[in-house]
């Protein structure tokens, strides 16, 4: 490898050689300044997290494991956006190599070899290597740039246009045509060191032809030797190299230190912050949602110092890819939110007060309100807490927890829509959020030809938690008695709470009435506690949910399933007595509280298979799937009627499918929608909404 | 500016419900309670003055009624004001709204109140004439079915809207001090959140007898009142028909009903 007429210390790259004591001094005072600008910056970054509300991390190790996995495997940033995360790949882990690169070559170079008076490793054959590893690096370091660039400039994605919809052209946070700048500032910075790098190179090799131990060796740096040859055959002599040298090696070190400098306060930052926020990130937060003391003077966040630091955090770590502007049901049917601008005007609100010295007055810092980095309550309602936010974000934002934390300090101030109002007085009076008496609620059991136990009387072997809607929705009344059918033919030993039973609150928690969610509970339990059962089902995904993640913060602890993994449990036992099977091609639509917030995917897919039931999915299914638009406490308010409801887009989407003749959902609350959207966009000639448990219910022998 | 707001507990009940054995009201087990909705109106007027205000307006939400319409108070304290008054004496059971209006006049006076302001009715009883007989008891000007309504601190009078037939709205201007009762959609009420309602608790509450203010147990219930309820119950229902069938046979049936109604068969 190394010629033995060689001598392998010589095999090196020069780096200062020739250079005036004044130009090495100026060097490393610059190196130096933008070093120290780099730390003030991280200093201001760190102060701004600690101006936030403590928080103390639990799994922090798992965090790490998780982040490294996130990190080396890129999964979160090639979903749904393949070539993305591909190119990015390409961008991180060379950036990786360089940056070990330019610390080798610090540590050897300007820390080693003063002391020790020559290079310890930087030469001969490890040089060779470190040369050929970087080069190649630096190349797959411009084509994700590049790649960058095309994207932004060719492909206009809607989702990195950051023009606001939900505000005026007047107004100034409109454009942000700022955040433009910075991303092609951020390219180009990049783009020109590596450029420079390789012309560099070139010139160097160019400058240094006549010696073996540099010219000999040239194509250990493959690139920077094509660029040799290129500028070499526009008769640049060696002479004319070295003159351009010193111009091409300050020009690259400034791009260099500028890079550094700005690294805190533009987007670069996310090489930090992303990590951070991987770490510290919570994946179940939409599922249990953050507990709160309700007995403290006052809940929610005000002002932008009542979020925690992990929640300032979060807000830096966004690098707008726009992934989950793109998933929110609400920003898709135009409503005024973007799960993306939410957490940039939150940004940019903590930057432009919790940088400053001193904390600003209070008025500056609240979160709600008409001015520019505020969150304006009709965004807030928007939200649907369905989780597509948070699901997709690739650096491990919580969305969901942010927005619910705002509304708790909306719900203390009576500031909410007058239905919401109306919702949430009912389950204060009455315990469901209908309005209806308490009496009703069982109502729906009389309709069927036996009578159900009463669990609240004598021991059951199954505790079925109806739910309000499940209860008092006329439509989904059959669906409690389809179920109510199969789980008696099925011999299963189960009952019910009558009159007992409570919301249990899980909307009413994602609404943020803390208080009004903890006496729902409160009683549930109570009323639980007295019962004897060994396990609870519901057909109700918000209810099971919320008896599930978050029950157990305020004691109560139960082994809760879903009716569709009860029922695929009985399936493949055989306890089900099915006479036939279906003949159907269905869609499938996944609820959010199964589906997303729970993972549940399988098993409503694996009952509907087991009863012969073929599903072709939607375009976006599981993890993907598209809000029915009624989460979040959005049930109870109603749409305006000129936009396309998220339940219409979504029935659109089925309407499309060619061959299927129903859709199939899980939840009252979906069926409640699609049962609407089905008639208003004209589908109901071809498609049937109808629950899993009718189409088993359908299976069993007529009486 | 002192305003005082008596706010009352009402019993609602559902199309399932049993009257009293002695017949003269609701039994008691199908009876659910919650605050008058027209006094979530008067009390958010109240409220919205003390926020323009501030100190200058003092608010005092009041009920007459036993330990368990304290609840109402905490509703109204859950959304704002210091304290509360609660009377209740068992000599006051069928009060009627004289006998209330006593206590709410006497109340009135011991806190050297400016205002009154009531719900025009409640949802239970319907009289609406409680607001009327305090102001009558204490000499001072009253306007009923406020829609609208513009107080500043030390007015000598004010100007009022009140809501008549057809839609026509009627101004007047109202020597202060006042009794007003007040109209639903006068505002938007406030939601209280059960947090909030929690925290009120730690509110002070003066509970009160009639007798604290020099009121005789002759003066309120039954004795003090001017009416007397002698029976409650549900009046026959008319019959319903739907009419099926051509619209020669849905005519001949309807020509049928209007003679069988005028009696000639």
């Amino acid at each position: 490898m190394i010629n033995p007429e060689h001598d392998a210390q010589v095999v090196t790259r020069i780096v200062q050689q020739d250079f005036p004591l004044w130009m090495s001094v100026t060097f490393y005072l610059a190196a130096f300044v933008s070093t120290a600008i780099f730390f003030y910056g991280c200093y201001i970054q760190v102060r701004k997290y600690n101006r936030g509300q403590p928080f103390s991390l639990t799994h922090i190790k798992k965090g790490i494991v998780d982040m490294i996995k996130d990190l080396l495997s890129h999964r979160t940033l090639r979903r749904r956006d393949r070539s993305a995360g591909l190119m990015h790949a390409l961008i991180f882990f060379s950036f990786v190599l360089l940056f070990i690169g330019t610390v080798t070559i610090t540590l050897d170079y300007d820390i080693l070899r003063p002391i020790t008076g020559r290079m310890i490793f930087w030469y001969g054959e490890f040089y060779l290597w470190f040369s050929f590893v970087l080069d190649i690096a630096g190349l797959a370091f411009a084509i994700g740039l590049l790649y960058m660039m095309y994207r932004r400039k060719w492909m206009a994605l809607p989702k990195l246009n950051y023009a606001r919809s939900d505000r005026t052209q007047e107004e100034p946070d409109y454009d942000r045509s700022w955040y433009r700048f910075e991303d092609w500032l951020f390219l180009w910075n990049l783009v020109i060191i590596m450029i420079t790098g390789y012309v560099l190179e070139a010139d160097r090799l160019i400058w240094l032809q006549d010696d073996p131990t540099v010219w000999d060796y040239r194509w250990w740096s493959p690139v920077g030797t094509l660029f040799a040859e290129a500028m070499k055959s526009m008769y640049l002599t060696s002479e004319g190299a070295e003159s351009f040298r010193y111009f091409l090696w300050w020009f690259h070190a400034l791009t260099a230190f500028l890079f550094v400098s700005l690294l805190p306060f533009t987007k670069a930052k996310h090489i930090f912050t992303a990590l951070v926020s991987l770490v510290v990130r919570n994946r179940r937060s939409p599922a249990r949602l953050p507990i709160t003391d309700a007995t403290a003077e006052s809940i929610g966040v005000r002002s932008i110092t009542d979020f925690n630091w992990k929640q300032l955090l979060h807000t830096d770590a966004c690098t707008k890819c726009g992934r989950c502007h793109e998933a929110c049901p609400a920003n898709a049917s135009g409503f005024p939110l973007s799960p993306r601008d939410m957490i940039l005007s939150l940004r940019e609100l903590s930057n432009n007060t919790l940088q400053k010295i001193k904390i600003p007055e209070a008025p500056l810092l609240k979160v709600v309100g008409d001015g520019v980095n505020q969150i304006r309550p009709e965004t807030l309602w928007s939200c649907r807490t369905c989780g597509a936010c948070q699901e997709i974000c690739p650096v491990g934002i919580e969305h969901v927890p942010m927005m619910v934390d705002i509304r708790r300090a909306l719900i203390e101030e009576g500031e909410m829509d007058p239905a919401v109002q109306t919702a949430l007085q009912n389950l204060q009076k009455k315990g469901n959020s209908i309005g209806e008496n308490k009496r009703k609620r069982a109502a729906w059991t009389k309709k069927l030809d036996f009578d159900i136990k009463d669990a609240r009387k004598k021991p059951v072997d199954l505790l079925w938690f109806v739910g309000d809607y499940a209860s008092l929705d006329p439509r989904y009344q059959k669906v409690c008695q389809s179920f109510a059918r199969i789980l008696k033919t099925s011999g299963v030993d189960f009952g019910i709470l009558f009159e007992s039973e409570m919301s249990a609150g899980n909307d009413v928690r994602r609404v943020g009435e803390e208080g009004l969610f903890e006496y729902l509970a409160e009683n549930n339990i109570k009323t639980l506690a007295d019962c004897d059962f060994s396990r609870i089902v519901t057909t109700d995904p918000h209810s099971f949910n919320t008896l599930k993640n978050e029950y157990s913060e305020l004691g109560g602890n139960y082994d809760v399933l879903h009716a569709t993994q009860l029922v695929r449990q009985m399936l493949t036992d055989s306890q089900i007595p099915l006479a036939r099977k279906l003949s159907k091609r269905v869609t499938y639509h996944d609820s959010c509280h199964l589906g997303r917030l729970n993972k549940e995917y399988d098993a409503p897919r694996e009952v509907l298979g087991s009863i012969g039931v073929e599903i072709v999915e939607m375009p976006r299914n599981r993890d993907n799937a598209f809000c029915c638009g009624a989460g979040g406490g959005r049930i109870w308010t109603p749409d305006p009627i000129d936009i396309e409801k998220p339940s219409e887009l979504r029935m659109k989407e089925a309407a499309s499918i060619e061959g299927i003749d129903a859709f199939v959902v899980n939840c009252p609350k979906c069926m409640n929608m699609f049962e609407d959207a089905v008639k208003s966009t004209g589908s109901d000639d071809k498609l049937e909404v109808i629950e899993i448990i009718e189409l088993v219910e359908n299976c069993l022998a007529d009486d | 500016m002192k305003i005082l707001v008596p706010v009352k507990q009402v019993g609602i009940i559902d199309e399932d419900y049993e009257i009293r054995d002695d017949g003269k009201n609701v039994d008691v087990d199908f009876l659910d309670y919650e605050i008058n909705e027209w006094d979530n109106y008067s009390w958010e007027l109240a409220l919205n003055l003390q926020e323009t205000y501030g100190e200058a307006v003092e608010i005092v939400p009041l009920t007459v009624g036993p330990d368990e319409a304290e609840d109402v108070l905490l509703n109204c304290l859950a959304k704002g004001g210091e304290r509360g008054i609660r009377v209740w004496d068992d000599a006051l059971v069928d009060s009627d709204s004289m006998a209330i209006a006593q206590v709410i006049a006497k109340v009135a006076e011991h806190e050297n109140a400016d205002y009154v302001l009531t719900g025009t009715l409640s949802s239970d009883h319907s009289f609406a004439a409680t607001g009327m007989c305090v102001a009558g008891l204490l000499n001072w000007a009253h306007a009923a079915v406020v829609s609208k309504v513009d107080i500043t601190p030390d007015a000598q009078q004010i100007t009022v809207n009140r809501e008549l037939e057809a839609g026509i709205e009627e101004e007047i201007t109202v020597e202060s001090p006042a009794v007003l009762s007040i109209q639903l959609g006068i505002n938007e009420p406030r939601y209280a959140s059960l947090r909030g309602i929690k925290q009120a608790k730690a509110k002070p509450v003066e509970v009160m007898s009639h007798k604290d203010f020099g009121l005789t147990d002759a003066e309120v219930g039954e004795m003090g009142s001017l009416s007397k309820v002698r029976k409650m119950y549900a009046p026959e229902h008319s019959q319903a028909e739907l009419i099926e069938g051509t619209v020669a046979e849905q005519a001949k049936r309807i020509a049928e009903i209007v003679k069988e109604l005028k009696g000639d068969t």
